[in-house]
């Protein structure tokens, strides 16, 4: 039988999500809901002298308000992901200094929405102002302005990380490319803006949340230390997710339910407003890299050095894991032996940076892949061929980078030269010069990228010395139910990635059933999902981690169905195969046993199980992928798993009046290994692309000198909408991962990495007639027409 | 409290409600027609669309109050009994959906559409959705969903 994985099979969960039908977290309610509100700070940095929250307790319809201090008093503070060398104390709400405009300083629980922000306007703040540090090169100076005056610096991690023999390199050099890049402060901004309900139960002392957090195995660990709470009283559910990309978590928000529906006796809900979410929530790190290539004149890139500085904003969580992630990615999918790497992490007086669809990477790949344009340009090579001449060959797979990441499979020249053809690469060059006789700006922007899958957090040790989280893992369970259905779930909280129907796909092949007769449970719930602290929605794991709980579980249930089935039919269990919903004789079909029987025996006829058997279908598994390893010598560190790689090829016209740049054909290749289903996978291509097409012309968190925000509602940061991208065309390449257990790869960041560097890289070549580089993002019309003004 | 009578997905509806209400948060709060998402409060996404008196209107930006008399359908409302309209299909055959937040407000926006312009070209499509965001599928497959919708439905 065809197996199920790899067919375009259409999403089980659409039926729901079409009609109106799906629970996201705003649509849930409870008896006595009441609901939050919060107040922010207005200064980028102050001192919070005093607060008096009494006129807004009086206000009928209040049930309780929560300062900072009190927070403070009755919760401790929030564990980071990567601690800082002195400990930090952050709590959910600031106590005694506000850090970026935006940060909330006190909370509300009323019986709706509306009294609560009325209440907020009775919370009296006693603020001192002082003085904000934005610029993240501003911020390393000795006489910057100091977040955390107990740590003396700003500079959260930096390093000189080196591999091979950088300075070698450079001296047998015929050149070195020397550009300063930067990426501005962008965010996927799922439409469902982040929340939780909490609920707490005084009898018990326990506490259940509802929330669209994507990261729920860390958040338990960080509610129970900052509650005070054991895990074993603290629940976690997940509902449908809107959208998350790496945007979804806030422990903060959930402590701040938690200590308000435990004072006020009733259950909680706060859903962030949209200004809350530009403001507050998470933004990509801007930064600055100053990067050099050393190269040979044919085209040969030696070396490569970068100094990188993150802006990570008031980020204590997860600081420094933007430098992480893109050291894992720095050499692109290019032979380059001898890597230097900078990296700085730097507080600033900004939202907190975190994750964001490719963490890093996006940057990354900007960096370099406008390096390489440019050396193409000065050597007067062609863009497509200088790569050719640099990339990691077919036949060097599995290739280990300098750094330590593992390349597993993948044909980087074939996926390149699969996207010229498909876009007509030679026949865009003749109607691009055609163009520019008659006056039109037409560019040609090529992009190439390695996607890595699944983290290893072990990766950490590089920033605090020691480890505490490492490897990368999932869990999952896999049931036959007594009536003979199958009921599956996972640890990982889906946000729109299809995981009901590829898990049913999954599932079905191993127990020989079909996907519609496979329930995958919605979301997470820890009561009732196997789950460990790795748990979650990030890192592109699910191709390369979460597939493999699913497998083990499902095989376990298999075994034990054709031990049952061997049992009952005096066969032998390998004469036995599991088909077309039954257990059955090897080719011989329609006298086996049907799941149905098969879960009778197991769960209510428990004497005719084979001697010994435990009754009951029932199987978990947790899947620790093999390829994470501790820190290696000389500080190599295999930061992430597999390596999916693509290939995009931009067309764009650049309009010389308004500097308006319009996209007028995008092409991607792309190989993501074996392709579970192409359906979901081609959707992921034409999302992540899109992404990576409003980081270049459209999207900024824009902050004015004070350190306000000037992009906080969706008519200011503004998102590709259907007139602003083409049909995106797609064709893939597939080299199974020797290293999965279906031979899959990551998908869901794809086109964010290389998006932005295509894009740009065309405008770049639009505009080669002025002689303009392209060094920042977004391509605004506004930059545009200074270049061409020369303003 | 203003006394409000409106018709929701054909049925008639007398309630109090108070004047600062959203139409939005009536439709999700007080009628518990949580199909249609509330994305941005500000009349940009339209995942919050609802059709009143046929027409798409953003629920966010109107007060329940001023809906005296009309009549307002939802997602819900668009939705068959038994399975799926020929739009809802259509998004569910060619992947038009990911997380699904906006869906329903395209969905909405797709039906005003082919109400009034059965063979509308990828453009019109395009130029119809163009004030809806999705921030998942990067339009491509809504695109697709829609012709495929309006070439059934003509079929």
């Amino acid at each position: 039988m065809t197996p199920w994985v790899g067919r375009a099979v259409p999403r089980k969960e659409d039926a729901r999500l079409t009609t109106g039908r799906g629970a996201y977290l705003d649509d849930l309610s409870r008896p006595g809901l009441l609901h939050a509100a919060m107040l922010r700070s207005p200064h980028a940095h102050a001192r919070v002298v005093a607060i008096d929250t009494s006129a807004a307790e009086r206000l009928p319809g209040v049930l309780a308000v929560l300062t900072g201090t009190e927070a403070a008093a009755v919760s401790q503070p929030i564990r980071p992901l990567i601690p800082t060398a002195v400990p930090l104390r952050d709590w959910c709400l600031a106590a005694d200094r506000v850090r970026f405009a935006g940060e909330p300083v006190a909370a509300v629980a009323a019986v709706d929405r509306a009294t609560a922000e009325d209440a907020l306007e009775n919370i009296r703040v006693v603020y001192e102002p002082l003085p904000a540090v934005l610029d993240p090169e501003e911020a390393i100076r000795s006489s910057a302005p100091l977040l955390y005056p107990e740590l003396g610096t700003n500079v959260l991690w930096h390093d000189v990380l080196t591999y091979g023999d950088v300075d070698a390199a450079f001296a047998r050099a015929d050149g070195v490319l020397r550009e300063r890049f930067e990426i501005q402060r962008y965010a996927s901004t799922p439409l469902e803006t982040f929340g939780a309900i909490a609920e707490h139960d005084p009898g018990l002392d326990q506490f259940t949340f509802w929330t669209n957090d994507q990261r729920p195995g860390l958040t338990l660990a960080i509610l129970a230390d900052s509650l005070g709470v054991p895990q074993s009283r603290l629940r976690l559910i997940c509902p449908d997710i809107g959208g998350a990309f790496g945007n979804k978590r806030r422990p903060a928000y959930l402590l701040v339910c938690a200590l308000l529906a435990r004072k006020a006796r009733r259950p909680v809900k706060y859903v962030e407003d949209r200004r809350e979410n530009l403001t507050a929530l998470m933004h990509a790190c801007n930064g600055v890299m100053d990067v050099e290539l050393a190269y040979t004149k044919d085209g040969t890139v030696l070396g490569l050095s970068v100094r990188d500085i993150a802006d990570e904003g008031k980020n204590l969580v997860s600081p420094a894991q933007h430098n992480l992630i893109k050291l894992g990615n720095i050499a692109n999918g290019y032979r380059i032996g001898a890597i230097r790497y900078e990296p700085y992490a730097v507080l600033t007086n900004k939202c907190p940076s975190g994750a964001n669809r490719g963490i890093g990477k996006p940057f990354m790949c900007f960096a370099v892949e406008r390096a390489m344009a440019l050396l193409a340009r000065r050597l007067g090579i062609d863009p497509a061929e200088l790569r050719l001449r640099n990339y990691v060959g077919p036949e060097q797979m599995p290739y280990t980078t300098p750094t330590g990441s593992q390349y597993d499979s993948g044909d980087y020249p074939a996926t390149l030269r699969r996207v010229l053809e498909r876009f007509d690469y030679a026949g865009r060059r003749a109607e691009q010069a055609r163009a520019r006789t008659e006056g039109r700006l037409l560019g040609i922007g090529i992009a190439t990228s390695v996607e890595p899958a699944g983290t290893n957090l072990a990766s950490y040790e590089l920033v605090t010395g020691r480890r505490a989280a490492s490897g990368s893992a999932e869990a999952a369970m896999v049931r036959v139910e007594p009536d003979g259905e199958v009921r599956a779930s996972l640890g990982d909280p889906a946000s729109g990635q299809g995981y009901e129907t590829v898990v049913a796909q999954i599932v079905a092949d191993e127990l020989g059933t079909t996907p519609e007769r496979v329930h995958v449970e919605r979301g997470f719930d820890s009561g009732a999902t196997p789950w460990l602290y790795l748990s979650g929605n990030y890192s592109n794991k699910f191709s390369v981690t979460d597939v493999g709980a699913v497998i083990g579980a499902a095989r376990k249930v298999r075994d034990k169905l054709l031990r049952i089935a061997a049992h009952r039919l005096e066969a032998a269990v390998d004469d036995l195969e599991l088909v077309d919903g039954e257990a059955r004789i090897r080719g011989v079909p329609g006298r086996g046993l049907a799941l149905r029987e098969l879960a009778r025996t197991a769960y209510a006829d428990v004497l005719g199980l084979p001697p010994g058997e435990e009754p009951g279908l029932e199987a978990r598994h947790i899947h620790q992928n093999p390829l994470a390893e501790p820190i290696g010598a000389g500080r190599r560190v295999r930061s992430q798993l597999v390596f999916s790689n693509a290939a995009h090829c931009c067309l764009v016209e650049v309009d010389r009046g308004s500097g308006h740049v319009r996209i007028l054909a995008h092409v991607v290749v792309h190989d993501c290994g074996r392709e579970l289903n192409p359906l979901i996978v081609e959707g992921m291509v034409h999302g992540s692309t899109v992404h990576g097409m409003g980081a270049a012309l459209l999207e900024e968190f824009r902050y004015d000198d004070g350190g306000q925000l000037m992009t906080a509602t969706f008519m200011d940061y503004l998102k590709p909408t259907a007139l602003d991208v083409p049909d995106i065309e797609v064709d893939r390449l597939e080299s199974p991962s020797p290293f999965t257990p279906l031979g899959s790869k990551g998908v869901g960041e794809g086109g964010a990495i290389p998006g932005p560097a295509a894009v740009a890289n065309a405008v770049e070549d639009a505009l080669a007639p002025f002689g303009v580089t392209v060094r920042a993002l977004p391509i605004t019309p506004e930059r545009v027409w200074r270049w061409l003004s020369r303003v | 409290m203003a006394i409000l009578r409106l018709t929701v997905n054909d049925r008639a509806i007398e309630c109090e409600v108070s004047p600062r209400r959203s139409l939005a948060d009536f439709l999700r709060e007080d009628l518990r027609l949580t199909g249609t998402h509330v994305g941005c409060e500000h009349g940009v996404c339209g995942a919050c669309t609802v059709l009143v008196d046929g027409q798409t209107a953003r629920s966010c930006l109107l007060l329940a109050v001023q809906l005296e008399d009309a009549r307002v359908t939802t997602i819900e409302g668009l939705t068959p009994p038994d399975g799926l309209s020929p739009v809802q299909r259509a998004f569910h055959e060619c992947h038009a959906l990911q997380c699904g937040f906006c869906t329903p407000g395209m969905i909405v926006v797709a039906h005003e559409l082919l109400a009034g312009n059965p063979a509308p070209t990828r453009e019109e499509i395009r130029a119809a959705i163009g004030a809806n965001l999705c921030m998942c599928t990067g339009y491509v497959n809504i695109v697709r969903a829609i012709e495929a919708a309006a070439a059934q439905t003509r079929a």
